[in-house]
């Protein structure tokens, strides 16, 4: 009797133990690294599935796009999910031998797209006249003040110059790139027109005049708080940002905002030359291209059947889209 | 007898150096600088610990609003570093350089502490507070600065005032080399 009792009170107790939080503490952990526009979207996932997966923990770590990879390809971090804003750099960066011989990974998927817009608030200089036919007009005035990510730093930094180049290609507005941005720097960038496209070379220091047009900021973190505070009147950002972020914004022409894929070969046309290379593994060469994201699970992930598991709600969820979700592919 | 004493007496002084010895004396990271005319210097940090050093506050932000920090910061000014190689001066660049293979590249201006972005807790930009130094930092809150976090030598900006924000893209860990351009 005794002993039945004793086996019964130490049943109730693991009974307790595994009902309680004293479980809490193994659950297993999903490493995440996305590009910095994918955070807002993430967390609301993350929210979902922890609560449909008690037992799993996502953590999230954002960094911009080559950031990402280099976490596990130049710092041997293991991680269970990259995902990029710019799908082309996972085969440029990881489709090579990692140091047990085998690649960082040898496939990813593409799942959405975004486009280049110009974000702006109720107070930003003729907010209430700025309309997709007449933006480039109002950006070319003396007194509106515009700002752009750093190129070298942040993929939408070098994306709102090269949709500046293409505009000033595409919709025929000579001069408009360096009215809006170039004459800001000293020298002035120039925009070298050749046979194969607008190439434009940045110098190493990426500082505008101090009190020109123009403001360069790290990141969209940075960049859209500057925007609220009225430090500037546009910035040049990705449509789901500006969404997310509750901002206005002007839609630009396709041709020109990098956001569809029947204009690829027009992208093509414009390339910028980052004035230095930041990462020894990736050069300093950026062509324009559709902004298509895209995710991979790195060879070293430690939880690599849970990474595709999340992979598959995450898919399922940008699909269906939400607000600041980049558009489904 | 005499002998027992003498080696007790060495024993003690060898316990009470250890108790007092360099904590940078054992690591191993070689930090090469370059100026302007090519003259190299290879210092460890050791020696680099052993220079005229400043301390203050260091506080930083990554691009994505992940904050780090904040430390009581311990480093020797890199404008006051480069005249170990011939200084560097106007119109002049420095590339901080880092064993990971990343690059980054200040102005003469920065290094003067101007040009640079500070922001409160809410990572809204603020005025810039009376002094701001980049410094290549060797230690936190009174230790050496640890690997995993960017160290032994890691690019700071070090701010006189507390809880001043700044730009982490400037804070290059694991510097092992850095040039004067220009």
């Amino acid at each position: 009797m005794k002993k039945s009792l004793f086996t019964a009170v130490v049943l109730l107790v693991l009974l307790i133990f595994l009902c309680s939080g004293c479980i809490a503490g193994e659950k297993t952990v999903v490493k995440v690294v996305p590009a910095g526009s994918l955070l807002l979207p993430l967390e609301e996932i993350e929210q979902e599935y922890e609560a449909l997966h008690p037992e799993i923990d996502i953590q999230i770590e954002g960094h911009g796009s080559i950031q990402a990879i280099r976490q596990v390809t130049d710092l041997n971090r293991p991680i269970d999910l990259i995902v990029v804003a710019d799908a082309s750099l996972i085969p440029d960066m990881m489709y090579r031998e990692g140091p047990v011989g085998v690649n960082y990974t040898d496939w990813y998927t593409p799942f959405a797209r975004n486009e280049m817009v110009l974000a702006f608030t109720p107070e930003s200089a003729y907010a209430d006249e700025i309309t997709r036919d007449n933006w480039y007009e109002i950006l070319a005035r003396d007194e509106v003040k515009v700002g752009f990510s750093n190129p070298t730093l942040d993929a939408s930094g070098y994306r709102a110059l090269i949709m500046m180049m293409l505009a000033e290609e595409q919709l025929n507005l000579p001069g408009l790139f360096n009215t809006v941005i170039g004459d800001s720097f000293k020298p002035a960038l120039m925009v070298n027109k050749t046979e194969n496209g607008s190439i434009l070379e940045l110098p190493v220091l990426m500082q505008p005049e101090s009190g020109s047009k123009v403001t360069i900021r790290d990141s969209s973190l940075f960049l859209l708080n500057l925007l609220e505070s009225g430090g500037i009147d546009y910035a040049f950002d990705y449509k789901s940002v500006a969404i997310g972020q509750g901002l206005r914004y002007v839609e630009l022409p396709a041709e020109i905002n990098l956001g569809d894929e029947a204009f690829a070969e027009n992208y093509d046309n414009a390339t910028v030359y980052l004035g230095f290379q930041r990462f020894a593994t990736i050069g300093n060469k950026r062509t324009g291209l559709p902004i298509v994201y895209a995710v991979t699970i790195p060879y070293n992930a430690p939880e690599p059947e849970e990474a595709e598991k999340f992979l598959a709600f995450m898919l399922a969820a940008f699909s269906e889209g939400g607000e600041g979700y980049p558009a489904p592919l | 007898m005499k002998k027992i004493l003498l080696i007790l007496v060495i024993i003690a002084c060898m316990f009470s150096a250890g108790c007092i010895s360099n904590p940078y004396e054992d690591i191993d990271w070689p930090l090469t600088l370059v100026g302007a005319d090519g003259t190299e210097k290879i210092l460890s940090v050791s020696e680099i610990a052993a220079l005229p050093s400043v301390s203050g506050h260091g506080y930083a932000v990554s691009t994505v609003g992940i904050k780090y920090g904040p430390y009581e910061i311990t480093g020797v000014p890199l404008i006051e570093l480069l005249n170990q190689v011939g200084g560097v001066h106007e119109g002049q660049t420095v590339h901080v350089s880092a064993a990971d293979g990343y690059l980054w590249v200040f102005s003469y201006e920065q290094l003067m502490g101007e040009d640079l972005l500070c922001l409160d807790a809410n990572l809204k930009e603020m005025k810039t507070p009376a002094k701001m130094t980049p410094i290549l930092m060797y230690a936190a809150d009174g230790k050496p600065y640890p690997y995993d976090d960017g160290g032994p030598l890691r690019m700071a900006t070090m701010t006189a005032e507390p809880d001043v924000i700044t730009e982490g893209s400037l804070w290059v860990k694991w510097v092992d080399r850095i040039e004067v351009h220009g």
